[in-house]
């Protein structure tokens, strides 16, 4: 057994400096396009080659809408003028109007978290174990995966939500003490992406759950998913889920 | 047996009463009578001893098309054994008594398109639960729209799950569908007495999404994006197959580039899979050092993925008649080179772990599979390979310009939890092989050749990495989706699972899921 | 005191019996009730009275000429057995006034009601009797009315047989300890029991024959007791009993067993060898590990009750195994703490096995079957019947605060004691059953947590034990009687030791026992060789002298002293202990309510199930379930075989079927009874063959037999 010991020494620390300082990895996160101006021809164009409907025209600009985004790469490699791209990583949104964050007295508690697969690919469920991994070890912030919705304070939801388990969906949730929150992972969980909705999968998790925060991707990086965490617990501020981010005073006159 | 042998000893055995052609591609069409289908697809099965692919079905205008097929025909070819019915005729003689391996695809066909099948004894409650969805539902039909939500739910209310131990105090132990850790949705009815698993019945299809019928007239283009997206852990495999299905219906060649990148990506795909499986062995069995281990490459191959195509999962790479970019050739040399050292690191665990006794203790002669059943159930893959089954689907229909590369598809016999982590070792160390020679042969050129759609239908199937995976795929003349059938490994192999665990302790029951690697998302579609 | 009295509780049982006969049937579970608890209480008056009495009180009755005289003697350690006689038939009295009833159509409940009431007297008798003529009369009379109540309910055909078994093997049993007893009288010269003692006292009784009288009446009284290899009866005999006599086998007739051990091999002839102890500490030990494993993999709460019975006599013999050795081994302060504590294991036994008996009694009439498979969720439909069958439970699976946890962890003490023995081999064997001892402790722990978590929790198994209620207010009091004292006895240990102190009396030669496990903290003078001053300071602050002027007695605190090296062996006061308990957890209370507030929602959701649709009652653990873990670790002993291992296909490998059914054949049959009567029947066989019916076999035998004789004659 020594052997191991010496081998996880050996390997020294592999973590990463996140949320202190920014991770500069390669690889790390497939990056997401950015709206904005654009030409009218490549508005059009870009348009009509997305498939989920992601982007759209307001006030002449080229609005991104996260929750649809599939990550195909049509926008980027399929046509001659492609849209602009962004790497990073800090992708996580709030839900609704309500700041999501379950309180300042729980930033330095210990969050347990119950993972529920809803229907996922697969994808998003292998990022969320990513965050066991030595590279981003979740636990080192305070996040710990526990087994039973009875200790968990984060339901955090994979996958569109498919007929079959919206009822163990709504079991657990109901299991869960108060206060919780809710987070929804992946464009799947956020607006059904490809699959839904459909006769057999909701259009995302909201429809089932009151969804606290949304981390976009297909799937999110481990990363999207820890600031989707650490914004649940305040101690990181939720982003827009819309590029260009829409100014607060516009939100304000709707 | 070759196709030739195949036609004579059928003509010899049925003389007069079946009706065979060569299809265009390597694939016999055996069109029996109705009468003879149980027995034609039996000796297939049992007497040319031809594994079991799957079954397709197609509603046309006025009938039902049923395909059983079989493939691994020596030279590298397919059997269909085709079955029609009038429309109004809904049933189908059921070939699952003489070809357990069907068993599975009847069900769910019966399910999905209210289709009997005859003599079958265990019909029903399969893809679609019958405590939450009334009878008579059959979404797959052409009739019915796959867009609605149906509001209306009549559930069963006696539902109660099947149980077939009859020993005093045996109760069943449900587990799932939301358990412990960061798991799939299913549901494992474990019938015991205590301490140990006397039959196990797995519940899936918790996360049936439907796949097969929201894909329907969608175009080429867009039901790729379903292909690759409903088991991403494999997307890369399932998206070729689909892709290759597309490329064979258009009788499109695509360019040598891009098979070569087909190649170097496929088996990518596959060494990160299985660093990723041979991690969560290490987990189950609680040695937390070499999880993490493991983990660390895992992650450091979805950034080489990352940094090679841009997705970390390999997504919106591959398109039909090609890829939908170029990848540069230096970068595949990098990205080899490193995977190198990450093998190297690999090789260094994997010696580390065969002296480790207390993991060796927990996967030895545990989740046990014997040849005999491993045939039976036409099971594909590491698990069929560590059972003394060695195909693979590159070896024996080749795809892609496998054919052209050197590897090897390794084998062992014992069949238990440590047999099949030693094949996943070295399919690992073949990938890498295959992965150097890929990105030798790159030659420049271009990597996708325009496609013109034509109507019809075709196979398309890869070796993914959980085994074979098939894709029946119908296209419209605009390119649409008509039919699309996915046939994939785990849907196959679950059909084996409660050969693993039964007469194990449940102590065992993680471990041997590990060990097992099958995916849960996969198999419901 | 005047031992009349005792005639006179006889008196009362036989009129009751009279009285259940005029009056009509239904009345007679009134009589039962009336009368049985007025005498229990009485004796309970009568045997106090006879524990504190400092001597015997002897009285003759009248003289038989061939026979000698007929004599009643009560001393304190009958008048123990007594008392706890007198509360096992209050509690069963009370109970069976409500549970007769629903046999009032089917049997003739007067003759219950007789029978009864002459058991009661009968025991009486055997408790008071001192002489061995009335002692086997009484005796002889006790094991036929035994015969006749277990064979009671003869509508199930089994029962008779059970109850054959039992009269066969308690005969037998009587028939071995009777030639022991004549024996012994051979050699006194007399009946009574006290020439018998004066005898024994004068050692003129060789050491062979010491060990003769010693295995005859052990093990036939070990019939009664259950010990192993004699138990066989045990199980079956507890099963087939009427509810309401099941808890007088368990309660009253095995203490009798435990009685005769202890008075002939404790009080008349001691055993003065280290060799009967050791036996007793062995057959002990065997007792308790396979009593407690049966009863672990035992799935009828009965059957399961009384294997954990055979268990309990076990402990108790294990403590007198461990006096007969200290006391051989001239150790009479240890020998006296392993009486005393034996027979503290006996009343708790006692107490919380008829507790538990009335409570499978009223699960089986209430809920309508007693298999644990089929109960579940009792808690919701009997919550009282549940709490009281949940303090017997504590109590025999021995945590504290109650009883079996005082008296089971004594014993233990007492048997780490054995470092005071001179022999090595004698300390191995002492470890050895301590080991023994403590795997059955822990074992006792599973089987019990498997009899009330299958029994009372989780979901129903079966209709009817969905729609239990709670038993009548009598049964009720029965088992709340019973739960009291179980608690009692288990947080005032230092005054039950006190009074057993009294009960050793004829079989110790020292009244230390007490003084030893109880120092006298309360009222002792300090500065005392007892209590020298550091001692008592240390202890002092330790808290030992708290409520020194509220309670009376020695003190709250068992100690027992060793030399100087060790100057404390083992140290415990249920008492503080159940204080302290008690105040820390109304401590809790009121700060978790101080803190979430007195008016705090509590918001109540269903059982997680993994989100499934219904979690259905067959998805539960089932008895058997939880107890196969034991069954796969003890698999040596329990061997199984598998009666049935099949499955059922259609279409090759469709399964629709998978039967598994097995066997088990107790060790005991299996290792003993089987060969025994294997042999026995060869050895017939081989006399059966010898009788051919030719005549000139026969001549050739007379032949054979004469030459033979004249042989002998001629060599002699």
């Amino acid at each position: 057994m020594s052997q191991w010991v010496r081998k996880g020494i050996q390997t020294g620390i592999k973590t990463t400096a996140y949320p202190a300082r920014e991770e500069t990895a390669a690889g790390v996160s497939p990056g997401r396009p950015v709206g904005g101006d654009y030409s009218e021809q490549t508005t059009e164009a870009l348009i009509a080659c997305c498939p989920t409907q992601a982007l759209s025209q307001i006030d002449h600009r080229l609005v991104v809408d996260y929750r649809r985004c599939v990550h195909c790469f049509r926008c980027r490699d399929g046509l001659a003028a492609s849209i602009a791209w962004q790497q990073g990583y800090e992708w996580a949104g709030a839900a609704g109007d309500e700041p999501p964050s379950l309180g300042d007295e729980f930033s330095r508690c210990s969050i347990h978290i119950l993972v529920v697969d809803a229907g996922d690919c697969g994808a998003c469920l292998n990022e969320v174990k990513q965050l066991n991994n030595p590279y981003y070890n979740m636990h080192r912030l305070g996040f710990f995966i526990t087994p039973t919705p009875r200790q968990a304070d984060i339901l955090l939801v994979v996958g569109p939500g498919t007929d079959q388990m919206r009822l163990a969906l709504r079991k657990a949730y109901e299991a869960m003490p108060a206060p919780k929150r809710v987070v929804a992972v992946g464009t799947c969980a956020l607006s059904g992406s490809v699959f839904g909705p459909s006769f057999v999968s909701a259009g995302g998790i909201s429809q089932i759950l009151p969804v606290d925060i949304e981390i976009p991707g297909q799937p999110p990086p481990p990363l999207a998913i820890l600031h989707g965490l650490l914004a649940v617990v305040g101690r990181k501020a939720p982003v827009s889920l819309i590029s260009p981010a829409p100014m607060a005073a516009d939100k304000e006159g709707v | 047996m070759n196709h030739a042998e195949l036609e004579e000893q059928i003509r010899r055995r049925w003389p007069g009463r079946v009706n065979m052609y060569r299809d265009t591609s390597k694939t016999l069409v055996i069109e029996p009578n109705l009468s003879l289908l149980r027995d034609l697809c039996g000796w297939l099965f049992t007497g040319a001893s031809l594994p079991f692919g799957g079954t397709v079905v197609e509603e046309s205008a006025d009938e039902w098309e049923l395909r059983h097929i079989f493939y691994g025909v020596e030279g590298g070819g397919w059997v269909q054994v085709m079955a029609r019915q009038p429309l109004a005729v809904k049933t189908f003689p059921s070939i699952s008594t003489k070809v357990h391996a069907a068993s599975w695809q009847e069900r769910e066909i019966e399910d999905l398109f209210g289709l009997t099948f005859e003599g079958h004894p265990l019909l029903g409650d399969f893809v679609l639960h019958n405590d939450i969805w009334q009878e008579g539902v059959e979404p797959m039909r052409h009739q019915f729209n796959a867009k609605t939500p149906i509001s209306e739910r009549q559930p069963d209310p006696d539902w109660r799950p099947r149980r077939i131990v009859q020993a005093p105090g045996a109760f069943i132990m449900p587990i799932g569908p939301i358990f412990s850790g960061i798991a799939e949705s299913v549901n494992l009815q474990l019938e015991t007495v205590g301490e140990d698993v006397i039959c196990a019945f797995p519940r899936l299809f918790y996360e049936y999404r439907g796949i097969e019928k929201i894909a329907e007239g969608r175009a080429a283009a867009d039901a790729l994006l379903l292909a690759e997206r409903f088991a991403a852990t494999t997307a890369f495999a399932h998206a070729l197959a689909f892709c290759q299905a597309a490329e064979t219906i258009c009788g499109i060649k695509v360019p040598a580039r891009a098979s070569v990148l087909r190649v170097f990506l496929a088996e990518l795909e596959r060494f990160r899979h299985h660093v990723g499986a041979i991690s969560a062995i290490c987990e189950s069995t609680a040695l937390a050092v070499a999880a993490s281990q493991m983990a660390i490459l895992e992650e450091d191959l979805l950034r080489l993925s990352g940094v090679l195509a841009g997705h970390r999962y390999l997504f919106g790479l591959t398109t039909p008649g090609g890829m939908c970019k170029d990848l540069d050739s230096a970068v595949c040399q990098k990205t080899y080179r490193k995977c190198r050292e990450i093998l190297a690191q690999m090789e260094r665990l994997e010696e580390m772990l065969r002296f480790s006794s207390s993991f060796l203790d927990r996967l030895e002669e545990v989740g046990f599979i014997s040849r005999d059943e491993t045939l039976n159930h036409s099971l594909v893959g590491p698990i069929a390979r560590a059972s003394g089954v060695v195909r693979d689907l590159r070896k024996i229909q080749p795809y892609s310009g496998y054919e052209c590369f050197d590897f090897e598809t390794p084998g062992e016999s014992e069949g238990d939890g440590y047999a099949r982590l030693r094949v996943i070792f070295e399919e690992a160390r073949q990938s890498v092989r295959l992965m150097k020679q890929a990105a030798a042969v790159l030659e420049p050129g271009p990597v996708r050749a325009t496609i013109q759609f034509k109507a019809g239908a075709a196979l398309g199937w890869t070796e993914a990495p959980r085994g074979a995976a098939f894709h029946w795929l119908r296209l419209s003349e605009d390119g649409r989706v008509v039919r699309y059938r996915i046939i994939p490994p785990s849907f196959i192999n679950w059909h084996g699972f409660h050969l693993s665990v039964e007469n194990f302790a449940f102590q065992d029951l993680p471990i041997i899921l590990a060990t097992m690697n099958l995916s849960v998302a996969e198999n419901d579609r | 005191m005047n031992p009349d009295i005792f005639l006179y509780i006889m008196a009362m049982c036989g009129i009751g019996g009279i009285l259940a006969l005029l009056l009509p049937q239904r009345h007679s579970p009134k009589v039962i009730a009336w009368v049985g608890s007025l005498t229990a209480l009485f004796l309970i008056g009568g045997g106090g009275r006879a524990l504190f009495t400092t001597s015997a009180i002897e009285k003759t009755l009248w003289t038989i000429p061939a026979v000698g005289r007929i004599v009643i003697r009560v001393d304190p350690l009958s008048g123990l057995f007594l008392v706890v006689t007198g509360v096992v038939f209050l509690a069963v009295s009370i109970f069976s006034g409500s549970i007769l009833l629903r046999l009032l159509n089917h049997y003739n409940l007067k003759v219950y009601a007789l029978m009864y009431l002459s058991l009661f007297a009968a025991i009486v008798w055997i408790l008071i009797s001192a002489d061995v003529f009335s002692f086997l009369v009484a005796w002889e009379i006790m094991s036929i009315l035994c015969y006749f109540l277990v064979a009671y309910e003869d509508e199930n055909d089994e029962n008779p047989r059970a109850a054959y078994l039992m009269l066969a093997m308690s005969e037998a049993g009587a028939l071995a300890a009777a030639l022991g007893m004549l024996l012994f009288a051979a050699h006194a010269g007399s009946l009574e029991f006290t020439a018998l003692k004066h005898a024994g006292a004068t050692g003129q009784i060789s050491a062979a024959m010491r060990w003769m009288i010693f295995l005859l009446t052990f093990f036939g009284f070990g019939v009664k007791a259950g010990l192993v290899p004699v138990n066989l009866w045990l199980p079956r005999a507890y099963t087939a009993a009427p509810a309401a006599f099941a808890p007088l086998l368990a309660g009253a007739t095995l203490n009798l067993g435990l009685y005769g051990i202890l008075r002939f091999n404790g009080d008349l002839l001691p055993v003065l060898s280290s060799g009967p102890g050791l036996l007793a500490l062995i057959i002990g030990t065997i007792s308790a590990l396979l009593g407690i494993l049966y009863a672990t993999t035992e799935n009828d709460l009965k059957t399961m009750l009384a294997h954990s019975s055979i268990e309990n006599a076990g402990i108790i013999t294990v403590g007198f195994g461990a006096g007969f050795v200290f006391t051989a081994s001239n150790k009479p302060v240890l020998a006296g703490i392993a009486f005393l504590v034996a027979l503290y294991h006996m009343t708790n036994h006692s107490l919380y096995k008829t507790l538990l008996l009335i409570g499978s009694g009223v699960v089986d009439d209430r809920a309508g079957t007693r298999h644990l498979n089929q109960l579940g969720g009792l808690i919701r439909q009997m919550p009282v019947t549940a709490l009281l069958f949940l303090t017997g439970v504590l109590g025999i699976a021995a945590l504290p605060p109650f009883n079996g946890f005082v008296s089971e962890w004594l014993t233990l003490q007492t048997l780490l004691r054995s470092a005071e023995l001179l022999s090595t081999g004698q300390k191995i064997v002492f470890a050895l059953c301590g080991a023994g001892l403590a795997l059955t402790a822990a074992l006792a722990v599973t089987c019990f947590a498997k009899a009330f978590a299958m029994g009372f929790l989780g979901m129903s198994r079966s209709p009817k034990a969905e729609q239990a209620t709670e038993p009548k207010f009598s049964a009720l009091a029965s088992m709340a009687i019973l739960s009291v004292l179980c608690l009692l006895l288990g947080i005032l240990p230092t005054y039950v030791i006190g009074g057993l102190n009294h009960a050793i009396s004829p079989v110790s030669s020292t009244n230390e026992a007490a003084a030893a496990l109880v120092p006298p903290f309360f009222n002792g003078s300090p500065g005392h060789e007892k209590l020298p001053a550091a001692f008592l300071s240390d202890f002092h602050d330790l808290g030992a002298q708290v409520g020194q002027h509220i309670a009376p007695g020695p003190g709250l605190v068992i100690l027992h002293r060793g030399g100087t090296k060790n100057p404390v062996v083992f140290a415990a006061s249920p008492t503080y202990m159940f204080i302290v308990l008690a105040a820390l957890l109304a401590v809790l209370f009121i700060v978790v309510n101080l803190v979430f507030g007195w008016r705090r929602t509590v918001t109540r959701r269903p059982c997680w199930d993994g989100g499934i649709r219904r979690l259905l009652p067959e998805m539960t653990y089932t008895a058997t379930g939880f107890s196969n873990p034991v069954r796969v670790i003890f698999q040596s002993v329990f061997r199984p075989t598998i009666v049935e291992d099949t499955r059922e296909t259609v279409g090759e490998h469709f399964r629709t079927a998978i039967r598994r059914q097995d066997e088990e054949r107790h060790i005991l049959d299996r290792l003993l009874l089987t060969p025994g009567r294997k042999t026995a029947m060869a050895v017939a066989r081989f006399f059966a063959g010898m009788h051919q019916g030719h005549l000139n076999a026969y001549v050739a035998y007379v032949l054979g037999a004469l030459l033979a004789g004249l042989l002998m004659n001629y060599l002699l």
